[in-house]
């Protein structure tokens, strides 16, 4: 058990420096050691409207966001009224007052919850005291660090380390912050919450990335070198991030001028023999359709990372939605090869860039990388990969080099050679002796365009042959989670679910274990094609399949109907579409919901 | 940052440029003379068949690729230029030419054109122009004549035609010509120097169509044309001068009298090309030590 758990989360107008608050206070919990998840959300304007960024701090490993906050800094009005509902006994309120601020809480009836309140008049001691407003979220940051105890030293060093380049003077009017809000709670407040953060724990080796740096980080690694992508949220940050690392691992990152163009781009930079990807959400991968059938035709290497937001159409671009599976697997016309991958934390939004590098390049088929808005902006201290050991394992596709082959050989080696597992040798300009054309029109072993019926039906087999068994080849990529439940043993309910649910599912499924319940589950990190045989074998174990995910549809759900044995009764789907990730509670209660009434029957 | 393309130390005959594959044309298409010509120009420009690619989209024109030896991309319609800058980005030593037709480039993949263009990606991109849609039996295209006979505007087209020469310079590509099919050596000479032009190079190929076009023949081109550089003394730097020339593109539409002009409209190597660029930031942002170049990258991420 963890000696502590805590969630502090800051609300607020967007542009108040209610988000990097959030980020200060992330930072420097891990710099004390401490397991760190965060959770932000805000609107898609660039100023105005409501905002939250939340903090959960531990000292053993956090697998998810949480059910909620024990710490609300309220910075205004609206953030106080958003979240009135969601405060508890003993949930501390920091709301900005007495006065100076835009509101004054329900004193009475929080007080009868058990509430209980600070006022930190945030605004007035950044206006009067520090002589300037921008400083209210340092003011709100140092307060609530006092209130904790946690060591504001932390703190400084992330201050002097975000603004030591703009100057001294900067630094020292955000200290000057600091020190009002530290005097303001010794003089005028009494702790009376609970809760304490410890002192600083044992350094740990990790690196603290967001979800989107980490897909960056993990393109990187894995050897992309031409990046190419158009502006969309919530994907942008991907093409930020990986910019200047990519010009020192030999690379460029390309703003190109839509979204189909950046597809073409990835096929042209792959065709030509390097590894290349984009990254998009929905609308983008709407356009890239076409181009993917392309990819998949041609047998063509690439990795579209798609970081769903709320759809359909524009949607809702900033929030949490798990609904483009189907575009992802199956949104191309004709039959064409997809693998999907999907990660459930931000440590996997680095290894799994990195897999789909590699199931791209072995296969050479495109790869759609499925993440979500939650997890791009969703921030973990991960341990530091060894980049050196990565390297070392990478997949590379086959490329036949000039001098490698002899000249009969060479008159006998095709670009679509039709092999045992149905992988081709690859050409590449440059490199290969022999030139090809790559089409996307149906084509024979020679790529020389062609429609007898014959070679149709031999090319196709030849291409879906490639993935035939590409369960049995990557037991990596399904995460079993039995507790100590032996594989096969009868359970209370099975649970398949993925992505980020599958992260909060995990943390559900801990605590329905600790109430004595039997709970079989199963996270796919390969969704597309499916796992069928794991996901068979999980559902035997109970007679209930939970399959939980943030679509209304139930697009899991609906692919294990169409491709396992699976009995449709048995498949149980629990869908939300609010634009916010599950918490780990309502899965919890689910479960107790259904065996509850399978008990009753 | 000079990119030098790969090139072969002798010279390859003409044929060797060449596939297996006959060409599925029609008869009398302009396009055949279009493939001779490219062979002729990569033979005297010593390309080498295994470091070269061509990169097209769908139609007619965009077949073109499959009856070459060489790195062939038959992409998808209109995204020719694109698939190219992903090549360019690759492998900037690979000389890389778009074959596409009027519909693929003016139409479907018109917004492609323009960024190429501007960026100065250093490629050719040849559009061979017949005036119209043949792969789908007789539609209008952009630069297809006020009142052509499509299949889906029987009663004639309404449009004014696109004019691709002034519209290429307004983009700012660095290289701009017209040549005619039925004029092999003029059309060998204007893509050998298309090839030679650091950067964006835009041919315009008059290319008839002899299934479908009626009216946009060889018979309709012979003896209107015009050499604006060999009879008219244009000198390709002068952009004005380009862009007045241009103007005139189109003049034999509605004039019995007009010629039609061809030659290096504009042609400027003052600006530096986008692969030049990024290959200049490479040399400035890469790692003083490679070996190191992981740690220095994590260590940001550090606390």
């Amino acid at each position: 058990m963890a000696s502590f758990d805590l969630t502090v989360k800051y609300a607020g107008e967007g542009g108040e420096g209610v988000i990097s608050s959030g980020d200060f206070t992330m930072k420097a919990a891990a710099k004390l050691g401490y397991e760190v998840v965060t959770f932000k959300s805000f609107p898609a304007e660039i100023k105005g409207g409501y905002a939250l960024s939340q903090v959960r701090m531990s000292d053993k490993k956090i697998l998810s966001q949480g059910d909620g906050f024990d710490i609300l800094v309220a910075f205004n009005g609206e953030a106080y009224e958003v979240n009135k509902p969601l405060l508890r006994e003993g949930t501390v309120l920091i709301w900005d007052g007495p006065e100076g601020g835009d509101f004054e809480p329900e004193f009475e009836e929080l007080e009868k919850k058990g509430v209980i309140m600070y006022a930190v008049p945030m605004s007035k001691l950044a206006k009067q005291e520090v002589g300037a407003y921008i400083t209210k979220n340092v003011v709100a940051m140092a307060a609530t660090f006092e209130l904790l105890g946690m060591p504001i030293e932390a703190l400084k060093e992330e201050i002097v380390a975000k603004f030591s380049k703009k100057g001294q003077e900067v630094v020292d009017l955000n200290f000057k912050a600091i020190e009002v809000a530290q005097q303001y709670v010794r003089e005028n407040i009494k702790k009376i919450d609970p809760y304490k953060v410890p002192g600083p724990l044992p350094k740990k080796d990790v690196i603290i990335v967001e979800g989107n740096e980490a897909i960056a980080l993990g393109a990187a690694a894995a050897g992309v070198k031409v990046f190419a992508a158009y502006p969309i949220t919530p994907a942008t940050t991907v093409g930020n991030y990986l910019a200047p690392i990519i010009l020192k691992t030999g690379g460029y990152v390309y703003q190109a001028e839509d979204e189909i163009s950046s597809m073409a781009i990835v096929i042209g930079a792959s065709f030509a023999g390097v590894k290349a990807m984009t990254a998009t959400s929905g609308p983008g991968v709407s356009l890239m359709q076409e181009l993917i059938g392309l990819a998949s035709m041609t047998e063509t290497p690439a990795v579209i990372v798609d970081v769903q937001r709320g759809g359909p159409s524009t949607g809702m671009p900033t929030k949490h939605d798990q609904a483009d599976l189907f575009a992802a697997a199956l949104g191309g016309h004709g039959d064409d090869q997809r693998i999907v991958i999907a990660p459930t934390n931000v440590e996997e939004n680095f290894y799994l860039t990195i897999e789909s590098f590699n199931m791209s390049e072995k296969y050479q088929v495109p790869v759609l990388f499925l993440t979500d808005a939650s997890l791009s902006l969703r921030a973990e201290a991960i341990p530091t990969p060894n980049i050196k050991e990565i390297q070392s394992k990478l997949i590379e596709r086959p490329i036949i080099k000039k001098g490698e082959v002899s000249p009969e050989e060479l008159e006998h080696l095709f670009r679509y050679q039709i092999t045992e597992n149905g992988i081709s040798p690859f050409l590449a300009p440059g490199e290969s002796p022999k030139p090809y054309t790559a089409t996307g029109l149906e084509h024979g072993e020679n790529s020389y365009p062609r429609t007898t019926p014959k070679e149709r039906t031999e090319m196709m087999e030849k291409r879906f042959k490639k993935l035939e068994n590409i369960e049995d080849e990557n037991p990596h990529l399904v995460e079993w989670d039995l507790g100590d439940l032996k594989e096969g043993e009868k359970a209370d309910i099975s649970i398949v679910t993925w992505g980020l649910t599958a992260s909060i599912a995990k943390e559900a499924i801990q605590r329905l274990r600790n109430k004595g319940i039997k709970v079989a589950a199963l996270y796919p990190k390969l969704i597309y094609p499916l796992p069928s045989k794991a996901i068979e074998k999980v559902a035997s174990m109970s007679d209930i399949l939970l399959v939980p995910e943030a679509n209304y549809l139930g697009h899991l759900a609906k692919f294990i109907r169409m491709f396992t044995s699976i009995p449709a009764e048995k498949i149980v789907q629990y869908n939300i579409y609010r634009g916010e990730p599950f918490i780990p509670k309502e899965i919890e209660e689910k479960v107790e919901e259904i065996l509850g009434k399978k008990v009753q029957a | 940052m000079d990119i030098q393309y790969v090139r072969l130390e002798e010279k390859l005959p003409p044929r060797e440029y060449k596939s297996d594959l006959e060409a599925t044309w029609c008869p009398g298409c302009g396009d055949f003379g279009v493939v001779t010509a490219l062979t002729r120009a990569f033979s005297e420009e010593k390309l080498d068949p295994t470091a070269l690619s061509l990169v097209s989209g769908i139609g007619c024109s965009s077949r073109l690729p499959l009856w070459m030896n060489a790195f062939g991309l038959h992409s998808c319609h209109g995204r020719a230029i694109p698939a190219a800058v992903g090549v360019r980005l690759a492998k900037p030593e690979i000389p890389t030419i778009v074959t596409a037709g009027d519909g693929d480039l003016f139409s479907i993949g018109m917004e492609h054109f323009p960024h190429a263009a501007r960026k100065n990606f250093d490629m050719v991109v040849i559009s061979m122009d017949n005036r119209m849609y043949a792969l789908t039996k007789n539609q209008v295209s952009p630069t297809s004549r006020t009142g052509y006979k499509g299949s889906l505007t029987p009663y004639g087209n309404l449009d004014n035609p696109f004019n691709v020469l002034d519209f290429a310079i307004a983009c700012g590509a660095t290289f701009v010509a017209q040549t005619y099919a039925g004029n092999p050596k003029h059309m060998t000479e204007i893509i050998e120097a298309a090839i030679e032009h650091k950067g964006f190079a835009f041919v315009n190929i008059l290319s008839p169509c002899p299934t479908y076009n009626k009216i946009d023949t060889f018979k309709f081109y012979k003896g209107r044309l015009v050499d604006i550089n060999k009879d008219l003394g244009h000198d390709p730097s002068d952009k004005a001068k380009a862009l007045e020339h241009a103007s005139h593109a189109l003049d034999a539409d509605w004039d019995p009298e007009a010629k039609v002009p061809i030659g290096i409209f504009y042609k400027t190597e003052e600006v530096p090309t986008f692969e030049e660029k990024v290959a200049a930031l490479k040399e400035k942002y890469k790692p003083e030590n490679p070996e190191t170049v992981w740690d220095d990258i994590l260590n940001q991420y550090k606390v």
